[in-house]
Parts: structure tokens; C-alpha cells; sequence
């Protein structure tokens, strides 16, 4: 069983990532143009790992784009 | 017929070069010195060609494009490419492809029913540089890339990575007698990346592993499901897959653990281990 993923999450954290840019959160401006629910905008912008792991967003994107928000 | 001289498994997590000095220095010692051994003996085995199966991490292959096995036509490899140099703290270098030998197993997989995607242009993190900065003989030696997808589920199944495996290890054995090829897969063996237990690590289940690796005996690994590996080694667990696909080019063949040491600071079930090849 595959786990439920967002495109829309991943297409935007692979976009960052593939800059080799680090981040605390991100800024509406940085998300527009991005198809994102509310709820995934909102986990975006306050940086929460937890939340958009449970949204859909892959893992290791989570580690790449937000790694400073992880305490090891 | 060609041989292959040389089989080695390891872990690949960036940490291990990135911050050496986090970790326990007897984890970390140990670790370098299996690293140590495992080039010692494949410099011994003087390989003309190292087959690696290792796994993206996003950086090449995203979701609108996800080969579940790719063939890498390369013919150079930056290992690592820059944006992973910093972390990593490998100085980047040039590893030269062999795209001449690799389109001949991407060509002889579609031909047999292994339908490999390829890339000429391939962005290497971590499941290259951090291996081969330990293990590379020298600047010379070409490698060839197996990719399989281990990080964006829906994953090919353990048993298929076999298969593909059994065809690499087929296909080195089609080729002209005088080759000398090294098998090294890269990746595992638990760890949990970017989820909610980020920096869980399971050392009952890496030992479960080398057990397996210990006795060649791939069955029990390739009856494994997403799901199984998912709890007990971590997405980051997924990439046994790799492992699985030397083994399975390998049948029966008896491995040794060269170091295993489970690094919290690393947050990798970090493992060196040789096969017979």
C-alpha cells in the first residue's frame, strides 16, 4: 500500500531543493503559482516537519528543505 | 568470460563524512577501518570497472519522472555534484563513466525484458560520494550506475531488484574473458530520514540483514514487502533494495561483515560488508 502523497507539495520542495537552499519556512510568494491546499500552505509557511509529513510530502525532501528545523 | 573480482555492500549516509566528529570515536573508528579493509581488498581484486546499485534521493528523478531502474550513461560522474560537496565535506572530483559498457547492459536489459530507463546526465549525492570516497582505488577506474528507485514510493519490489541483479551479475559474465568488475551497492541499512522518528535507528533488524548477507541468503530479504521495511528499517531501510540486487548477482554467496556500528549522531544503522564474489 503506498502512502498518499502531494504533487503539489513535492513539485514545490523539489523546486527548493534542487536550488541547495535551506529554510526555516516559506513565504507566500514562494508559493504562488503552487496548486497547495490551505492546509499545506500553512504547514509551508510555519516550517512544520510533522505536518507536512502527514500532508504527503516525500521524506527526504522534508530533510533537505527544512534540515535546520530538525534537532539531529 | 568476464569476473567479478570484488562484491562490497555498504551505507551511505552523509553524516559519516559530513560530521565525523559527532559520533563516537569508536563507532567512528571502527567504521573507517571496515571502509579501510573493504578498499584494502578491492584494490587486491584490481577491478577494470565498479558496477554500483545505488538509489537517488530525489536530486535527478522527482515525481513527475520516476524510473523505477535507470542505467547511468554518464560519462563523468561529480562526486559529489556541488550542492552535496558542503554537506557531505567531500572535496568534489570527477569519476569517470563507462558509457560504452553501460549502454551495453542498458541494450541486452531491454533485449531480455528488463526495461531499464537511462540518463546521460546524472546529479550524484551522497549514494556515490560518500562510498567512493572511502573505497575508490584510484582516479582511473570507471564506474557504471545502477539506479533504483528506494525513495519515492511505489517502490519495485525486493524480488524484482534481485532479478535485475541476477541480470547485471549475467550480464558482466556475457562479457569478453580479461574484464574485472567489482560489484558495490550502496545504502541502509535502518534509518529513518525526514518522518516523525527521524533519528530512530532498529540494530535488531540490521542484524537481521547481515544474517541474511552472512549466510547468502537473499530469500528471506526479497519476501520482504514495503511495508515490513517501512516499520522496521525506516524509508531510509528501503534502500536494502540496492543490497538486494548485488546479492541477487551473486546467488548463494557468503558475505562478511567488515564493521557494523549503529551511530545515533549519523542516524544510520551504518554498516561495511564484503561478499565473495
Amino acid at each position: 500500500m503506498t502512502p498518499e502523497i502531494s504533487y503539489a507539495l513535492n513539485k514545490l520542495l523539489t523546486d527548493i531543493a534542487r536550488q541547495h537552499q535551506m529554510r526555516e519556512s516559506l513565504t507566500d510568494a514562494e508559493m504562488a503559482g503552487h496548486s497547495l491546499s490551505d492546509a499545506e500552505r500553512l504547514a509551508l509557511r510555519s516550517g512544520d516537519i510533522g505536518r507536512l509529513y502527514e500532508l504527503g510530502a516525500n521524506p527526504y525532501l522534508i530533510r533537505r528543505v527544512f534540515r535546520r528545523r530538525f534537532t539531529i | 568470460m568476464a569476473e567479478i573480482v570484488a562484491a562490497a555492500l555498504t551505507a551511505h549516509a552523509p553524516l559519516i563524512t559530513g560530521k565525523p566528529e559527532i559520533g563516537d570515536p569508536g563507532q567512528r573508528d571502527r567504521l573507517y577501518a571496515g571502509f579501510r579493509e573493504a578498499r584494502r581488498r578491492l584494490l587486491a581484486a584490481r577491478p577494470d570497472l565498479l558496477v554500483m546499485f545505488v538509489n537517488d534521493h530525489l536530486q535527478n528523478f522527482a515525481y513527475n519522472n520516476l524510473p523505477a531502474f535507470c542505467v547511468g550513461l554518464a560519462p563523468t560522474y561529480d562526486c559529489p555534484s556541488e550542492g552535496g560537496a558542503k554537506l557531505m565535506r567531500i572535496t568534489p572530483r570527477k569519476v569517470r563513466g563507462n558509457p560504452g559498457w553501460a549502454m551495453g547492459l542498458l541494450e541486452a536489459g531491454l533485449e531480455a525484458g528488463i526495461d531499464f530507463a537511462y540518463s546521460y546526465e546524472i546529479e550524484s549525492w551522497d549514494e556515490l560520494a560518500v562510498p567512493l570516497s572511502f573505497l575508490m582505488p584510484d582516479d582511473e577506474t570507471p564506474i557504471v550506475t545502477v539506479y533504483t528507485n528506494c525513495a519515492a514510493p511505489p517502490l519495485p519490489s525486493p524480488r524484482r531488484c534481485r532479478q535485475v541483479g541476477a541480470f547485471v551479475g549475467d550480464y558482466v559474465r556475457s562479457r569478453p574473458a580479461g574484464e574485472r568488475v567489482a560489484l558495490i551497492a550502496t545504502g541502509g541499512i535502518s534509518h529513518w530520514v525526514g518522518t516523525p522518528e527521524t533519528g530512530r535507528i532498529n540494530p535488531e533488524w540490521d542484524r537481521r540483514v547481515l544474517d541474511h548477507v552472512v549466510r547468502g541468503d537473499v530469500e528471506p530479504l526479497t519476501g520482504l514487502t514495503w511495508a515490513e521495511i517501512e516499520r522496521d528499517g525506516g524509508n531510509g531501510g528501503q534502500e536494502i533494495r540496492n543490497w538486494i540486487a548485488l546479492l541477487g548477482a551473486l546467488p548463494g554467496r557468503r558475505g562478511e561483515v567488515l564493521a557494523y556500528e549503529p551511530v545515533p549522531e549519523w542516524i544510520t544503522g551504518c554498516a561495511v560488508a564484503w561478499v565473495q564474489p
